[in-house]
């Protein structure tokens, strides 16, 4: 079981974030649609919720690779630092917007 | 005991019922997988008819071969069949009848929730098929959007159809994911870890973990418009506080991963029969699991790029956008890495390649017309054009049906036991090939010169004439390529000659038993140490028949498979699974009354049915037995083994974890809705609405907490808490219900309903 937590971890971390900013973007324009843009306070908020989730999915690759986490099995290990390493960059690829984006419109 | 009398005395024991009744009582995995692949394959040729229809009515302008009516329906009926009667039900057959032979197991984890979920497959495609016939079918198209699904679009019962029958057969894909996630993690050949697991096991597995979350989001959408259309509570009306797009919300939730729960069977079918064509072993095994899990987690940050011209917010269209393009990624791994397969080793050109190279020309096409709708500018050109249709038909055909006739042709003698030997096949190929191309390629620039989709007919002088002419001509091509396939397959399967049992050369475990199989699959089990144990040992077939692996003695005359260690593959205990029974078949014929009274408005039938459903489950689960304690028993090799019922986690605690998988990405699902409406539709909630005060949510919290310390205790003191407990939540529930204004005046109050509705069907089964 362990090792389907380790396999599954990386892109469900990626999943919550992804929701979890989106959400936060959604939440926060939903009183002024097609409205002026995001306030620089609130649109700060949004780029630190992008740093968080991507500094979290770099500490999930981090944590795979230490030996006390690692999966004993060499061939699911690789495995699961593929799925690390394609998480984070899907972290930030997908995580870009907030950060050069401020308009609800 | 010699191979001849283990081979009869299993027979015996793992035998379907004989002649008429074993089609009713078998629980046999490949009974039930050749059943579903044939009941699969009729309704793809009833969407064929469907589609040949559509290309007919299309040949010419102003066309009056169907009437805009008949059109809407057959439209409807062509995609709906296609995608949830063909493409999902022909995964389930072939990882229902392959996966236990190839991981090395006797049956699936629970025999005879697939013979439920096959049995509601029929019955709901049988709704589906008789609204066709009976001129009542879905017309609102096979996303079935709001407003043209709800009862201002669509009085008739025919959306009813849809929405009712397609969440029935939907029960048939939860069963169906439950199990094979469970046998998958649970029931392999001992030794056989997750690394040495099959290229297929992991796309089924990902597959039906895909199916568990990606299906819930449509069976709510589907139950808060029939709410809707049947007892007025507005969703999806806007005037009213609900709104349409929650649909395609929930739709699309469930429709974008429905591509790649679509696509990646057919990549599990590529990756296994490539290298076995191309005489090698898999190239990058690991970087093609990789791309198939992240395949499976990506593709549910997709669906809103089928909204993007639906006024969605910009940072919505960027998100989306970056996440759509991202997703070519991991599909470019795979394909480089079958190319990378294909460079190394020496292909020869038998019909199954021949299939999977027009998998790489089509589908690569495909995709990259896919990452081209990605991007939102030109999305908003193309959208709704014909340019998607022949996008997804690329994709769909090109990255799934064409893998699974390379599939077919190449389990065939797998199947039937005898070796290919008319050639019609080749022909066949060569129709469908060109067929397909001549159709959907043209029809990418009958899109960008403007030709929208879905339409009925069309006015001449739009430079569209030559090109529907040649895509209807083509579509009749590929339609008799499509024809003598089946007539190949069907006069290989009856008069071809006895074959060889592994005609192909492979390495993986279903080729280790003779064909076709006997219904116990193997002998005795293997004890695995690679990922192709057959280049290993190619001995192993003979050294199962003689007994000489796991479980070769039948001597406790029972049907009894190994349940191993997940990531390890170590023996972990003996399951012992049921006889035939009619149970399933019986089970799933009332689930259809209860559909049905849902249907026809006759709602007294409901909770008579739902009672009867309730009565078969609890038959069911009490006639598993297993309350014997018998101690570890010997297993042929290695420690002995208790049973699973003497275990901590059984299949079933497996099985109900899956579950609640599904259970929680329903609940998910509703809070999404809840909180997309909240924020989008003005006056929510109404300005006439009472808040629920303090009182009913302590009141309910210590209902909760009390029935919770009930249940945990022993019998007076459970007593003593539950019964206070169980009072304070009806107490609570009549409280609120009292506060909730009529459900069918706002969508705020409906939502609370549905909110209310599910927690109050989840606290009995808690407490």
């Amino acid at each position: 079981m362990i090792t389907v937590l380790r396999l599954s971890l990386p892109l469900a971390i990626w999943l919550a974030s992804f929701s979890g900013v989106y959400g936060l973007h959604g939440l926060m324009c939903s009183s002024r649609w097609a409205g002026p843009p995001i306030g620089l306070s609130e649109r700060g908020l949004l780029i630190g919720a992008a740093i968080l989730a991507i500094a979290v999915q770099s500490l999930c690759l981090v944590v795979l690779r230490a030996p006390k986490w690692r999966d004993p099995d060499p061939a699911m290990r690789r495995i699961g630092l593929a799925l690390a390493a394609i998480a984070l960059v899907a972290a930030i690829w997908t995580l870009l917007p907030p950060t050069v984006l401020a308009s609800c419109m | 005991m010699n191979a001849l009398r283990r081979h009869r005395a299993l027979s015996r024991i793992w035998a379907s019922d004989p002649g008429l009744r074993g089609w009713f009582t078998t629980v046999n995995h490949t009974d039930l997988g050749r059943m579903f692949l044939a009941v699969a394959v009729f309704f793809f040729v009833v969407g064929g008819i469907l589609a040949m229809l559509i290309r007919a009515q299309l040949a010419s302008p102003r066309s009056a071969f169907l009437g805009p009516d008949h059109y809407n329906q057959v439209l409807t009926m062509h995609g709906t069949i296609m995608m949830f009667l063909f493409a999902i039900p022909l995964f389930e057959g072939l990882a229902v009848y392959l996966l236990p032979k190839m991981l090395g197991t006797r049956d699936l984890a629970f025999p005879r929730l697939t013979a439920y979920g096959f049995w509601c497959y029929v019955f709901g495609g049988a709704m589906m098929v008789f609204s066709l016939l009976a001129g009542v079918a879905p017309d609102s198209g096979w996303f079935m959007y709001p407003p043209l699904s709800s009862t201002i679009g669509a009085p008739g019962i025919n959306p009813d159809f849809w929405l009712i029958g397609i969440t029935f057969v939907e029960i048939s894909a939860i069963s169906a994911a439950v199990e094979i996630t469970v046998t998958v993690l649970r029931y392999r050949a001992p030794g056989m870890s997750l690394s040495k697991m099959p290229i297929f096991a992991w796309y089924a597995l990902v597959t039906a973990v895909m199916i568990l979350t990606g299906f819930p989001p449509l069976i709510l959408g589907s139950i808060l418009l029939e709410l809707e259309r049947a007892f007025g509570m507005p969703f999806f009306q806007v005037a009213a506080g609900g709104d349409a797009l929650l649909w395609q919300h929930l739709f699309w939730l469930f429709g974008h991963p429905e591509v790649y729960i679509i696509f990646l069977p057919a990549a599990g079918a590529i990756s296994t029969i490539l290298p076995v064509m191309a005489r090698t072993t898999l190239m990058g095994y690991g970087w093609i699991v990789a791309a198939a899990v992240s395949l499976g987690v990506l593709s549910f940050g997709l669906w809103v790029h089928h909204m993007f011209t639906t006024g969605i917010p910009h940072m919505g269209l960027a998100f989306f956008s970056a996440a759509s393009t991202l997703v070519a990624v991991p599909t470019a791994v795979q394909i480089f890495a079958w190319i990378g397969t294909l460079s190394k080793g020496r292909p020869s050109l038998h019909l199954p390649m021949l299939w999977l190279l027009a998998f790489f020309a089509t589908f690569v096409i495909g995709g990259l017309t896919g990452v081209m709708v990605a991007i939102v500018p030109f999305d908003w050109q193309a959208h709704d054009t014909y340019f998607i249709v022949a996008h997804l038909h690329y994709v769909l055909i090109g990255g799934f049906v064409f893998p699974m006739l390379a599939a077919l042709y190449y389990w065939m003698p797998h199947f039937t036991g005898r070796k290919t030997y008319f050639k019609l096949g080749n022909t066949a190929f060569w129709l469908v090939f060109f067929g397909f191309h001549g159709t959907f390629l043209l029809l990418h620039w009958a899109g960008l010169l403007g030709m929208r989709r879905r339409i009925d007919t069309y006015e001449a002088g739009q430079g569209w004439e030559a090109i529907n002419l040649i895509a209807s001509i083509s579509g009749f091509v590929m339609a008799i390529g499509f024809a003598l396939v089946l007539i190949d397959v069907v006069i290989n399967a009856v008069v071809a000659i006895r074959g060889s049992r592994d005609p192909w050369k492979a390495g993986t475990l279903e080729w280790a038993m003779p064909t076709p199989s006997a219904p116990y699959n193997f002998a005795s089990l293997p004890h695995v140490t690679s990922r192709d144990p057959l280049y290993d040992d190619p001995e192993l077939p003979v050294r199962l028949a003689r007994g000489e692996g796991y479980l070769g003695d039948p001597g406790r005359a029972r049907r009894e498979t190994i349940s191993v260690e997940i990531a390890s593959g170590a023996p972990r205990y003996i399951t012992v699974f049921p006889g035939n029974t009619a149970l399933p078949m019986l089970m799933s014929a009332i689930t259809g009354l209860f559909f049905l009274g849902m249907l026809l408005k006759t709602y007294w039938l409901v909770p008579i049915s739902a009672s009867g459903v309730i009565a078969c489950a609890l038959y069911w689960v009490w006639s598993l037995g297993g309350t014997t304690r018998e101690g570890p028993l010997p297993v042929g090799r290695g420690p002995d083994l208790l049973t699973a019922a003497e275990t901590a986690d059984p299949p079933g605690w497996w099985g109900s974890i899956f579950l609640l998988l599904a259970n929680g990405t329903f609940f998910g699902s509703l809070l999404f809705g809840y909180v997309f409406l909240w924020t989008i539709a003005p006056n929510w909630p109404p300005p006439n609405f009472a808040e629920p005060g303090l009182g009913i949510g302590l009141t309910a919290l210590a209902g909760a907490a009390l029935t919770a310390l009930g249940t945990r205790w022993r019998p007076g003191a459970a007593l003593l808490f539950a019964a206070p407990g169980l009072v304070a939540l009806a107490v609570t529930g009549v409280m609120t219900l009292m506060l909730v204004p009529d459900p069918t005046a706002h969508a705020y109050d409906a939502t609370l309903w549905v909110l209310i509705g599910y927690g109050l069907l989840h606290q009995p089964w808690h407490s």
